[in-house]
């Protein structure tokens, strides 16, 4: 019985998991090698058809692309910028706990009004950024009608979105540093800068490395920044593999099969990058 | 006067104030008590002005049947997936307001209960009564699966200030109108200048705006598939000609507003001149209390087309058949039918049956009678499942035209060849 105990605890929590993250993932895979449609009550085994199809999908290889470009482009302000702000906020300076929930806010809002939010921000013809410039004698953009603006204005809508997400995660990790650290460093005569090389970085990288993995991990399930701000446009400048996965799902007859085919060649993508990234930094860190 | 008739009065007077008062309760209230009504669900995508008014009529629905209704309104490209997924899950609602084009497709799945046409003459619904496009839009592959409400349309919205500051009005103060599309495309011009545009198509992101390239492509003689549905002819030259001009009005002249512009906010703030738009947008400008005048779409290929797409009333397929609520959802529809010229003068939609009409409060409405005499003009999508899938395709096409990333012709061809892939 008391082998048995733990795993009556974890029997809860196991059904769970099963039913709700177990179970769609492998229908999934399932349904990956049929050309089941919503609607439909008979579909048949299809093989490896839908991921050949896949092979031709020019828009599919687009959106592949698109999400890399977002995922490489994201990454470095996102792990940059909330660390700076920490570092700043892990100050004695006035208004601390102020600015450290004013940057926290964006995060508390949903994707949908972030996105409108921007969306409003960025108009090219009523938004208040254009007007700016304007009045500033800088020519007016189309910022998300632009093949060449349209990405990367979503890569600021998101780091404005989650940098104070990631700004607590740096915070805590900078209180857990023992300052006595910092104590001995500066009785031995190291400045600011090699505090931070020498102490900082080091002793935050499992921070860095939790940040690094879980931001490459949601860049590559992209949806609802570009769902709102750019419904992948302009034409498929900005269509991510999860956008295409949706339209197929959701709006172009409902082709369950062929997304799911999609859902489980993105999956492979995330796994293969995330054993890289542990397997880049292992070593280096306890995680 | 004595005592006894005094009472005798106050008795008569309490009596008939009582009657009164029972007499003046709701019909649908009095039967209420006597029986319970169901409380159906109904579905639609009126989340502009016209859904305010929509939740108006529903409740004085309620008070005089005393069925309630609980209504749902999402945006019409998230309530069809919804529906798609809900219905065969038995999750749909009793009633769902949808655009004719969704018929085809929908019934063709099995999400829409065909209606017999016992039950259409039944419930007092007749073809005479309606406008004969409504009425045919409601059948598929010969059954009937709808109702017609109304006939959502475009229109063309004229910003008097702005046309009046660019000498397009004339002595009386009235705005030009376009007569063809040179002419259409020089007024632009001298609207054009700053951070205001001339003309746009269409309400939030012109670039993709579908219904405006189909309006398009109808008035040049050209259309999404060929008449016998089998292929694209999106590929042939009057199409491409057709979407030059999608490109030449932003990407070439730079008289219409960028792929993503807000054009309702650009036209509330006098940034727009012309403007090519949904007739579900006219009540809204009042509110917002904007100096426009309105004119049939204008002629800019061959013909003076005007894109239009019937809202229709249809019953999702339950998982177990519910006559109770059925019933409920039936008295809906009917009592829409007869107030459907309050839902014309509030949400500024033409009605499908054709009595309200002759209603002077609507012929002497300017706008509702513009939309009222472009009625010959109206042309609506082909009755082919893929039709909105073939929309979905065209969106992004298109708008690599409006800004110029591709040419029409090589965007059209591609364009084509999609919809050709698709599966049955």
């Amino acid at each position: 019985m008391r082998r048995l105990t733990p795993y009556l605890f974890l029997l809860p929590g196991l059904l769970l998991f099963g039913l709700f993250r177990l179970y769609p993932l492998l229908d999934g895979l399932r349904l990956s090698f049929t050309n089941a449609r919503l609607g439909r009550a008979q579909y048949a085994w299809v093989g490896l058809a839908n991921y050949e199809r896949l092979l031709d999908d020019t828009r599919f290889h687009t959106s592949l692309w698109n999400t890399a470009f977002y995922t490489v482009a994201s990454t470095l302000p996102i792990l940059a910028i909330p660390l700076v702000l920490a570092l700043a906020l892990n100050r004695r300076i006035a208004l601390k706990t102020f600015l450290r929930s004013a940057f926290f806010f964006p995060f508390t809002l949903s994707v949908v009004t972030v996105g409108l939010t921007w969306l409003w921000l960025l108009d090219p013809v009523v938004g208040p950024f254009n007007y700016y410039l304007r009045s500033l004698g800088v020519p007016a953009r189309s910022w998300l009608a632009d093949p060449a603006t349209a990405m990367w204005a979503i890569v600021v809508t998101t780091v404005w979105w989650v940098a104070g997400y990631y700004l607590v995660i740096y915070l805590a990790g900078l209180q857990d540093i023992p300052r006595e650290l910092y104590e001995a460093a500066a009785i031995d005569g190291a400045g600011g800068w090699t505090s931070f090389r020498a102490i900082t970085l080091p002793l935050l990288r499992p921070v860095l490395l939790f940040v690094f993995v879980t931001h490459i991990i949601g860049s590559f399930q992209i949806f609802g920044q570009v769902f709102i701000l750019t419904q992948g446009g302009p034409g498929d400048a900005t269509r991510t593999v999860v956008q295409h996965l949706y339209e197929t799902a959701f709006q172009n007859f409902f082709h369950f099969g062929s997304a799911s085919a999609m859902a489980w060649v993105l999956f492979a993508v995330i796994v293969g990058f995330s054993l890289l990234q542990f397997r880049l930094l292992r070593g280096h860190t306890e995680y | 006067m004595n005592e006894h008739t005094a009472v005798t009065r106050r008795r008569v007077l309490r009596g008939a104030a009582l009657a009164a008062g029972v007499a003046a309760l709701p019909a649908g209230a009095r039967r209420a008590g006597a029986q319970a009504k169901p409380t159906i669900s109904y579905w639609n995508g009126l989340t502009g002005a016209d859904g305010k008014v929509m939740d108006e009529l529903i409740q004085q629905f309620t008070q005089e049947t005393g069925i309630r209704i609980e209504q749902q309104r999402i945006p019409w490209a998230d309530l069809y997936a919804k529906l798609q997924v809900s219905v065969p899950a038995g999750e749909g609602p009793d009633l769902a307001l949808i655009h004719t084009i969704e018929v085809p497709h929908f019934a063709s799945d099995g999400v829409l209960d065909a209606i017999a046409d016992g039950a259409v003459a039944g419930k007092g619904f007749r073809a005479d009564d309606y406008l004969p496009s409504t009425w045919q839009g409601g059948i598929y592959q010969g059954k009937r699966y709808a109702i017609p409400l109304d006939v959502p349309q475009h229109l063309l919205y004229m910003n008097v200030k702005v046309m009046r500051e660019a000498g397009l009005a004339g002595a009386d103060g009235k705005p030009k109108v376009p007569g063809s599309k040179d002419e259409l495309l020089a007024m632009a011009k001298q609207m054009t200048k700053g951070d205001g545009f001339g003309f746009a198509i269409g309400t939030l992101n012109p670039g993709k705006y579908t219904w405006g390239f189909q309006n398009l492509l109808w008035q040049n003689g050209a259309n999404v598939y060929t008449p016998d549905l089998k292929r694209s002819a999106l590929a042939d030259p009057a199409a491409i000609e057709a979407a030059e001009f999608f490109g030449a009005i932003h990407a070439r002249d730079k008289v219409a507003p960028p792929a993503n512009a807000n054009c309702r906010d650009a036209f509330i703030a006098g940034k727009l001149g012309m403007w090519i738009a949904g007739s579900w947008n006219f009540t809204g400008l009042r509110e917002a209390k904007v100096d426009f005048a309105v004119a049939p779409v204008p002629r800019i290929f061959k013909r003076p087309i005007v894109w239009s797409m019937p809202h229709q009333f249809t019953f999702p397929r339950p998982k177990a058949a519910d006559a109770a609520r059925r019933d409920a959802a039936w008295a809906h529809v009917r009592w829409m039918s007869d107030h459907v010229a309050e839902w014309t003068l509030k949400a500024g939609q033409i009605s499908a049956r054709r009595a309200p009409h002759t209603d002077p409060r609507i012929t002497g409405d300017p706008v509702l009678k513009t939309l009222l005499a472009q009625a010959p003009n109206w042309q609506g999508g082909q009755p082919t499942p893929k039709w909105v899938a073939a929309e979905n395709l065209t969106r992004p096409v298109i708008e690599t035209i409006y800004i110029g990333q591709k040419p029409a012709r090589a965007a059209m061809e591609d364009l084509a060849r999609q919809i050709n892939a698709l599966p049955e």
